[in-house]
């Protein structure tokens, strides 16, 4: 029988893309269409019976919608479902695989803070903190969710080119003994056993030990 | 069909493993000019108790020419394994030749890691050999003459060269290490133990 | 990475390889819970999440659970896809040896069995039993990250 309205080709690529628990659902417009596509956006909790409607995400023109809030649960699984409108024609829902905040989430490098002295660098590392809905909400570090975190730091020296590593579970490192005016460049990752999640290695922080006096 | 039974079953089938690597082995079949592939099977613990006693076909080895499979994707628990190949020529195929006895790889042999102890200045590093993720290495090291304050440094994910300590200046520092798998719970024997100076002399 | 992780159980301590078991289900997720069109019911976490079991109940909840996968689960998930029914052979063959350690808790009497995971334990037979065997099984084999988050 004839179709009662003219249906849409389906958002494509609908996906969450997370960082530190930040939890985007992102997807690509219809194949074909240009401007003017709009959407609506519906989540759910797995195992439990319904959809969700998010009315930020309705009608909207772009190609992401922040569920972060709706996803803060890590010891919940999700859902999300996209569907497309142009000129009266209607896409199908397109859903998401199933997304483990836990799992699933990308864990972004650890903050570097370093500090010399004539004969010494020391390097104090910060996990990232998971989001949070609002600056004054209770920051909760990536380290509480992840307790089997710990900190891989690569420690360059500039004149020798010989690089090093150190495996540290704690946040502070000290490397003593080193050359006076001499550039030392540090970099830093986060690894994590189970479930297997590592950052790549941060940006290179460099710095100078004092000179003899 | 009378004829498939002539091809004979592969023989002298056998398990090589090292370092959490393993490998089955058999004798060629030969058949006069003639391509002779080989396909193996496993059966775990699992398939015997819970599925019926079924095989598996290996992720390698299905029609393989050459006489060594590695299966070490395949035997991915700490249980009992069985083991089987069988040979076809064409549209003639041979019985299955099954390994004497289960395979179980905490019987992996463990070799002790190859390593580099380097002296940079009053720093004590080690340059280790990546055996894989199934490897943690454990390091002993010391001030030479005072082998009874020994320290420790386990390993999980090796780096080039791995810091351990700094040194006194002008000291000598020793090093030996070896390899622990915690799949099997086992650890190799000991590397040689190495000796590096630091930089300086001893009255600083 | 290698990923012993000790898992405690109340008093009952057990060196579980979580790594290879987590890397053989994250090979074949996405398979596997395509195959699981139902959103609505978890076998697991319905109605209440097993992280709500008391401390003390969760080795016998993990005893119940490795002897659920082993005899209700893994037998019936058999797939044309044999890249997966290895990984699955993988994951049985890990879940086999862990409940071989975890049985010497049970012997010793340190995996005792309160009436909260009792109670879970019926809420996930029953969850279970209220499909078909084979969509069960598939959708328990699918949850196994549920488990290992939750065992870890």
């Amino acid at each position: 029988s004839g179709e009662l309205y003219c249906s849409l080709l389906n958002p494509r690529h609908v996906r969450f893309e997370s960082i530190n628990m930040k939890n985007v659902l992102h997807w690509s417009a219809p194949e074909g269409t240009g401007n003017g596509v709009l959407y609506k956006v519906k989540y759910s909790v797995y195992g439990v019976g319904k959809w969700i409607r998010k009315p930020e995400c309705r009608n909207i023109n772009r190609t992401w919608c922040d569920l972060s809030s709706e996803t803060s649960d890590y010891e919940e699984q999700y859902y999300a479902s996209v569907k497309a409108f142009l000129n009266g024609m209607v896409s199908d829902w397109v859903e998401t695989t199933r997304f483990n905040p836990l799992t699933d989430t990308k864990i972004e490098p650890p903050m570097l803070s370093i500090s010399s002295t004539e004969r010494s660098i020391t390097i104090i590392l910060t996990a990232p903190e998971k989001w949070k809905r609002s600056p004054e909400e209770e920051s909760i570090s990536l380290l509480q969710v992840y307790p089997g975190l710990h900190y891989n730091v690569s420690v360059l020296n500039k004149k020798t080119k010989k690089r090093w590593f150190f495996s540290i579970s704690n946040h502070t490192l000290v490397v003593p003994w080193l050359e006076p005016g001499t550039a030392y460049c540090v970099s830093a990752q986060i690894r994590v056993t189970t479930p297997l999640l590592d950052s790549g290695f941060s940006k290179e922080h460099c710095i100078a030990t004092l000179k003899d006096k | 069909l009378d004829e498939d039974a002539l091809l004979p079953a592969p023989q002298n089938i056998s398990i090589l493993s090292t370092n959490m690597k393993h490998f089955l082995t058999w004798s060629p079949v030969i058949v006069q000019e003639e391509t002779v592939r080989y396909s193996v099977e496993f059966q775990g613990e699992y398939e015997r108790e819970y599925a019926n006693e079924s095989w598996i076909p290996t992720s390698e080895c299905s029609l393989i020419t050459g006489t060594v499979c590695n299966i070490t994707e395949d035997i991915s628990a700490t249980v009992a394994y069985n083991l089987r190949v069988r040979a076809d020529v064409g549209a003639r195929r041979s019985e299955w030749g099954t390994l004497k006895g289960v395979f179980n790889r905490i019987t992996t042999s463990l070799t002790p890691p190859l390593m580099k102890v380097i002296a940079d200045g009053y720093h004590l590093l080690v340059e280790l050999e990546d055996m894989g993720p199934a490897f943690q290495l454990r390091i002993l090291y010391w001030k030479k003459g005072q082998e009874r304050k020994v320290q420790q440094k386990v390993v999980k994910e090796v780096r080039s060269v791995v810091h351990l300590d700094t040194m006194e200046a002008g000291a000598d520092h020793c090093v030996t290490a070896q390899t622990y798998v915690d799949a099997i719970n086992r650890s190799s024997s000991f590397s040689q133990t190495q000796c590096v100076r630091a930089q300086g002399d001893k009255s600083m | 990475t290698a990923g012993n992780k000790i898992l405690h159980f109340g008093a009952c301590r057990v060196s579980m390889s979580m790594t290879e078991i987590r890397a053989g289900f994250t090979a074949i997720k996405a398979n596997i819970q395509a195959r699981d069109p139902i959103r609505t019911l978890s076998i697991l976490s319905s109605p209440r999440s097993l992280h709500k079991v008391k401390s003390s109940d969760r080795c016998c909840i993990t005893h119940h659970l490795l002897n659920f996968y082993m005899d209700k689960v893994f037998k019936h998930c058999k797939t044309e896809d044999s890249y997966v029914n290895r990984k699955i052979s993988s994951i049985a063959n890990s879940f086999l040896s862990m409940r071989r350690k975890l049985g010497q808790c049970h012997e010793q009497n340190q995996c005792m069995c309160g009436q909260e995971s009792t109670e879970k334990f019926k809420e996930i037979l029953a969850n279970y039993e209220g499909m078909n065997v084979t969509s069960a099984a598939m959708k328990s084999l699918g949850e196994l990250d549920i488990l290992l988050d939750w065992m870890e």
